[in-house]
């Protein structure tokens, strides 16, 4: 999958660029308006990480062009620290396929990108395996060996979230904003996502030992594949 | 008291009061003049009598009678002449008295004229006399047509200054509706004047366009600070961020290494929260937000419960919702969400085990209110009234709290215009009750 990373900000698009590189992603840079546009209107992408404040214009007018185009496909996120009320509105209304405020964790800009392969391409991997359970992620299902498990709505985000990153640790704070989005000094206290994570443990251990489901001590979540 | 009835009560009283003093002034005149002009009249006809008069006429008048009196029919006039004991030194008298007299059964107010003249040797004494009822029928009719002016200017008066001044004060209230009370973000502020031919209301005008232009400059400022402050420091953070994330995934990184990468993180997390919290309040100030939803107070609570409902299990918390009323308002839907999760927050994060939180509504005066309640540790007096001030923080064991969350709370309730208050009591709980303005 080809990625544009539009972002003036170079150390940023560094390590997002190895961050994705490693996720198998080809990864092209633009660090302003005007070279990404050429790029745009040259290549085709799967995806453009566009930062709203460049050096020679803003990151609108680009989406602009860009939706003037016709017969793309290129899914667009718009990652930003601006801090104007109105621009996530006004980058959904133009077009754009999701919006992340700064700062963002990788894992949660991973998560938003296969949300959107899945909703445009539609693609088969709406199934996932770990361990024989299967997840069904377009319809928020998951059973084990044909058994259905029933979770609550933020299990099955938490589960899903830790799968989709699976083999890496994911903190309680990144998991509690990835489900409850942010909400300020209320997230502070993430300790509450235990209680989510110690009841969907406990209807996935039913089915099978779940030693794969680790616990980070005093950090977070991962979900070992290898084991 | 309004100016326009100020300004009409001022007119009517001053106008009274002329008028009244004219009344005043005419009657005692005209009452003078009178009497000036009786007098007159008498001498002349004293003098006409007094020339006119024979022997045998003065025989006449007195050989009848000691006493000669005669009045006319409507007994305005009478002349009573008789004869005195003369004194040949002393200078004959002659003055005016005004006197009751009765005549025939009647008694009437005279100005009498009482002469002494000499005829023929003898002193005669010569009284006549005008009747004063003419004078007090003119006294009187003049004070009822001054009575009848007085009445209708005063409604006159009262009634076109009223029309006048309100018609005059209209571009005035015109202004204070339209430029200050109308204006809650200055940034559509309408310019336009206010039509007046009044210079006075013209260079009010001005004025609050000049300070209304002053306002939105700041308010542009600030909004333009926030961005850039926003896209200064979250722009680093967002670096830092990434690059922690990035070295986590270095295989080779030690337990201890992964350890402190976190210990880095949550700080960062910290620091991100704290100034996005600075941002909102900052946000909500400068009025960024807008009031679009309509919101349904109890689907609203409801969802804050959902939300909740791991801390509340996991803290044994008993939670009630006792709503009597479906209380729907416009606000900002996201906003009023944040501002129902920090105080319902709150009475979670520092309730005691196997407490309870407590919704419900009522009235104050003809407000709606909505109450959380907790069974918390609850505050001292004087930390209530710091409860809302930033990175004000009292329970310190809580090294999760920077002390934003009430202040959160304020911004967005000042920007709904909502009214807070919280009671609280050490070892008891606290309650905060957020009123409703009437709609």
């Amino acid at each position: 999958m080809n990625i544009l990373i539009v972002e003036d900000e170079k150390n940023l698009a560094l390590e997002i660029a190895t961050f994705l590189g490693k996720e198998g992603y080809t990864i092209e840079h633009a660090w302003k308006k005007s070279s990404a546009a050429e790029k745009i209107f040259v290549n085709t992408y799967d995806f453009i990480l566009l930062d709203l404040g460049l050096p020679d214009g803003d990151g609108f007018e680009l989406l602009h062009q860009f939706k003037q185009l016709k017969d793309r496909e290129d899914a667009v996120i718009i990652l930003t620290a601006r801090g104007d009320v109105e621009d996530r509105v006004k980058g959904l209304e133009s077009g754009a396929d999701d919006y992340l405020p700064k700062p963002f964790s990788l894992t949660e800009l991973l998560a938003r990108m296969h949300a959107i392969i899945r909703r445009k391409h539609k693609l088969e991997m709406n199934e996932v395996n770990i361990h024989h359970f299967i997840l069904d992620i377009k319809n928020h299902k998951l059973s084990f060996e044909g058994q259905k498990i029933s979770l609550t709505g933020k299990e099955f985000e938490i589960f899903n979230y830790l799968v989709l990153n699976k083999n890496r640790v994911i903190s309680r704070i990144n998991l509690t904003e990835h489900v409850w989005g942010d909400i300020l000094e209320i997230n502070s206290d993430s300790n509450f996502v235990d209680v989510h994570v110690k009841n969907l443990r406990k209807k996935l251990s039913v089915h099978a030992p779940i030693d794969w489901f680790e616990t980070v001590r005093s950090i977070g979540y991962r979900i070992n594949s290898t084991l | 008291m309004k100016l326009q009835l100020k300004l009409a009560l001022y007119n009517t009283l001053t106008k009274v009061a002329i008028i009244t003093l004219m009344g005043i002034l005419i009657l005692v005149s005209i009452n003078r003049i009178s009497v000036n002009h009786m007098h007159q009249r008498l001498i002349q006809k004293k003098n006409k009598l007094v020339t006119n008069l024979s022997s045998t006429a003065i025989n006449d008048l007195l050989t009848q009678q000691k006493t000669f009196t005669d009045y006319n029919l409507l007994k305005e006039e009478y002349i009573i002449l008789k004869e005195v004991k003369s004194n040949h030194q002393q200078k004959l008298k002659q003055h005016f008295s005004q006197e009751t007299r009765e005549i025939e059964g009647s008694q009437e107010e005279y100005q009498i004229l009482s002469a002494e003249f000499n005829y023929q040797g003898k002193t005669y004494l010569l009284e006549l006399g005008e009747t004063m009822n003419t004078v007090g029928q003119l006294e009187h009719t003049i004070s009822v047509f001054t009575f009848f002016i007085l009445l209708a200017a005063v409604v006159l008066t009262l009634v076109s200054d009223l029309a006048f001044s309100k018609f005059l004060l209209a571009p005035f209230y015109q202004i204070i509706d339209q430029k200050l009370n109308k204006v809650n973000d200055p940034i559509s502020f309408n310019y336009e004047p206010v039509k007046t031919t009044t210079e006075d209301f013209r260079i009010l005008d001005q004025s609050i366009s000049t300070l209304m232009n002053k306002i939105t400059d700041l308010f542009l400022t600030e909004k333009e600070f926030i961005a850039n402050v926003s896209h200064e420091l979250l722009t680093p953070i967002s670096i830092l961020n990434t690059r922690l994330e990035n070295l986590l995934n270095d295989e080779k990184l030690s337990v201890e290494g992964e350890n402190k990468i976190f210990a880095c993180l949550k700080t960062l997390n910290r620091l991100k929260s704290i100034i996005n919290s600075l941002l909102l309040i900052s946000k909500v100030e400068n009025n960024q937000y807008k009031k679009p939803d309509t919101i349904v107070l109890k689907e609203m609570i409801s969802e804050v419960y959902e939300e909740m409902e791991h801390r509340l299990a996991m803290m044994d918390l008993t939670f009630t919702i006792k709503l009597s009323q479906s209380y729907v308002f416009k606000g900002n839907r996201s906003l009023f969400h944040t501002l129902l999760m920090n105080i319902v927050n709150n009475a979670i994060k520092y309730n005691l085990p196997s407490g309870s939180v407590t919704i419900y509504d009522t009235f104050i005066g003809d407000n709606y209110a909505l109450v959380i309640a907790d069974t918390g540790q609850g505050m001292e007096v004087n930390q209530v009234s710091h409860a809302f001030q930033r990175f004000e923080k009292f329970q310190s064991e809580k090294e999760d709290s920077y002390g934003l969350g009430l202040s959160i709370v304020k911004s967005i309730a000042a920007f709904h215009e909502l009214e807070l208050e919280i009671d609280s009591e050490t070892g008891k709980g606290t309650s905060v009750t957020i009123v409703f303005q009437k709609k």
